[in-house]
């Protein structure tokens, strides 16, 4: 690779970005927005995800045993219902300790139970489900057959809403490639208008460059390579952008919600992610401009 | 060194610019390309440095043949030409030198090289005091002959000139034309198109005659097959 060029490109590059500073401004600012929209996306996507992955440790099905259970009856019965499929693993809850972890609950307030008798709560077995069986219809399958067995009386599972938020990161998922998809286009528009821009406000020595017999790659190199710029830059801003909400938003998090959102569950982009917005800013600054010089190049008959 | 065999040139949507057109020019040859305006001239210059392909016949250059060429190659004819336009086409922002130098730098010569190329032209073209001057600050006559230095900067061994002194007052254009003879003195092929008669007759070298997209007569042929 010969220096000469590459000294020539980089002169032209500094040049125009000078030149036309608010142009090359304005696409990168386009950039930032279109990434940032999707980065936030993806942000959310994660830490439902991460969330619901907790989640899935303490979805339990809770069976209340019936009162009048003898020691060896109720071996079995764990026995048993530990050999189901879906079943992970079974605690025993005595009355006792059942007694203990609501007055506990209740803290400060404890003292309304006094005068209660502590058998008054039945004991239970607490069911935590396979990895793969975490969701209600199992969850139901499981009950119903937990309801036919002897010494069980009550029987609750995990509410609908679990399931639902798990749609829920499922709809993020795909609202972020369709959304996403939606402004890529639309960005590479705007990049390609912006070489547009660039290629007119050239036009005379991109003219005179072709006539003393410029290759082409020397012609199209600063544009790429603005191009690349752009998306870099677009890409770094969304990310910081990205980086100062979720620092504000996590400082925000009502302690209403902080049971079921820990401040240190709340995650940032990982790295992997935070690469993959910086290749797809790399791919929509070079894209776009590909794309535009096709067609102006194409005009000059070249 | 240029060669036409039954070159034609037919623009959309049916116009015939060149018919049937054929030319040989020597190397080292100094040939005007003479006739009315709208006859072609421009057309053939332009079939010579790729602007527009021929739609019939074959067009060498320098042993090439230059009638299928990609992108590269038409950069690579390019390369090897000098080409000067009626309107000067310098680049107004740029100085006199980096107008000369720019030619230089994008086929790859060193930025310094490629000032001291175009340093020592203007020098040489009478310059001297003015490559510090962008082209709005200079008269028509130092306008072409930064063009022309520019023409000159990558060692061309073809000079291409479309009615170099079009735009030149009569003392302008007289200069112009001592320094493309000059350059042919230095053993440089030079084609100029001009419909100016005068020129023709003030400078007595072969001129090619095109009327109406033929090539009508043949200063070096007097006696061929259609010429007047
Ligand atoms: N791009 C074009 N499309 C259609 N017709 C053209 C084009 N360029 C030139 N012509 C026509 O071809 C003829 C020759 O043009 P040109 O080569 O410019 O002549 P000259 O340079 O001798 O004056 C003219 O009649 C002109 O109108
Ligand atoms: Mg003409």
């Amino acid at each position: 690779m010969r220096l000469a060029p590459i000294s020539f490109v980089s002169r032209r590059v500094l040049k125009s970005l000078k030149e036309l500073l608010w142009t090359h401004v304005l696409t990168a600012g386009t950039m930032t927005m279109t990434l940032f929209i999707f980065g936030g996306f993806l942000l959310i996507q994660e830490n439902l995800h991460g969330l619901l992955r907790g989640w899935g440790s303490q979805v339990q099905v809770f069976a209340y045993l019936e009162s009048e259970l003898s020691s060896e009856a109720l071996d079995a019965l764990i026995k048993r219902v530990r050999s189901y499929p879906e079943v992970e693993s079974v605690g025993y809850v005595s009355k006792a300790e059942a007694w203990e972890k609501f007055r506990r609950s209740l803290g400060a307030q404890s003292g309304v139970l006094e005068g209660l008798k502590a058998d008054i709560l039945p004991a239970s077995l607490e069911i935590t489900l396979t990895a793969s069986h975490r969701s209600r219809v199992a969850a139901e399958g499981l009950a119903q057959r937990l309801r036919a067995a002897q010494g069980i009386g009550e029987v609750e599972y995990p509410e609908e809403w679990v399931e639902k938020l798990g749609l829920l990161v499922l709809g993020i998922q795909w609202t972020k490639w369709v959304l996403g998809g939606f402004l890529f286009v639309a960005t590479l528009l705007i990049v390609g208008s912006t070489v547009r821009l660039a290629f007119l406000a050239r036009e005379d020595e991109i003219e005179i460059m072709q006539l003393v017999g410029a290759p082409a790659r020397l012609i199209k190199a600063p544009f790429v390579i603005e191009g690349m710029v752009q998306g870099v830059v677009g890409a770094s801003l969304a990310l910081f952008g990205l980086w100062l909400v979720f620092l504000l938003l996590r400082e925000r998090i009502p302690p209403s919600l902080a049971i079921f959102v820990p401040g240190d569950a709340v995650r940032f982009l990982d790295l992997r992610s935070a690469v993959v917005l910086l290749l797809l800013g790399l791919a929509m600054g070079t894209g776009g401009s590909l794309f535009a010089l096709r067609k102006f190049l194409k005009r000059w008959g070249r | 060194m240029v060669r036409l065999f039954r070159v034609s040139k037919i623009y959309p949507p049916n116009y015939p610019a060149l018919v049937d057109v054929h030319l040989q020019i020597d190397k080292g040859e100094f040939v005007f390309l003479s006739g009315p305006s709208g006859a072609g001239k421009t057309t053939l210059l332009k079939l010579l440095f790729r602007q527009e392909e021929a739609t019939e016949g074959q067009i060498i250059v320098n042993g090439r043949n230059i009638t299928r060429l990609n992108g590269a190659g038409v950069a690579g004819l390019r390369q090897e030409l000098g080409l000067v336009f009626q309107e000067f086409r310098l680049l107004p922002s740029l100085t006199a030198l980096e107008n000369v130098a720019l030619a230089a730098e994008v086929v790859g010569t060193p930025r310094r090289e490629s000032r001291r190329k175009a340093f020592n032209l203007l020098r040489e073209l009478g310059l001297k005091d003015k490559h510090d001057c962008k082209p709005p600050a200079l008269s028509g006559g130092e306008q072409q002959r930064v063009a022309i230095a520019r023409a000159l900067v990558n060692d061309p061994i073809l000079v291409l000139a479309d009615e170099p002194t079009g735009n030149l007052d009569a003392e302008m254009a007289e200069e112009t034309m001592r320094l493309l003879l000059r350059i042919h003195e230095r053993g440089t092929t030079v084609l100029i198109a001009t419909h100016d008669t005068g020129l023709l007759e003030r400078f007595s070298y072969r001129v090619v005659y095109l009327q109406r997209g033929r090539l009508m007569g043949d200063s070096k042929q007097p006696c061929e097959e259609g010429s007047v």
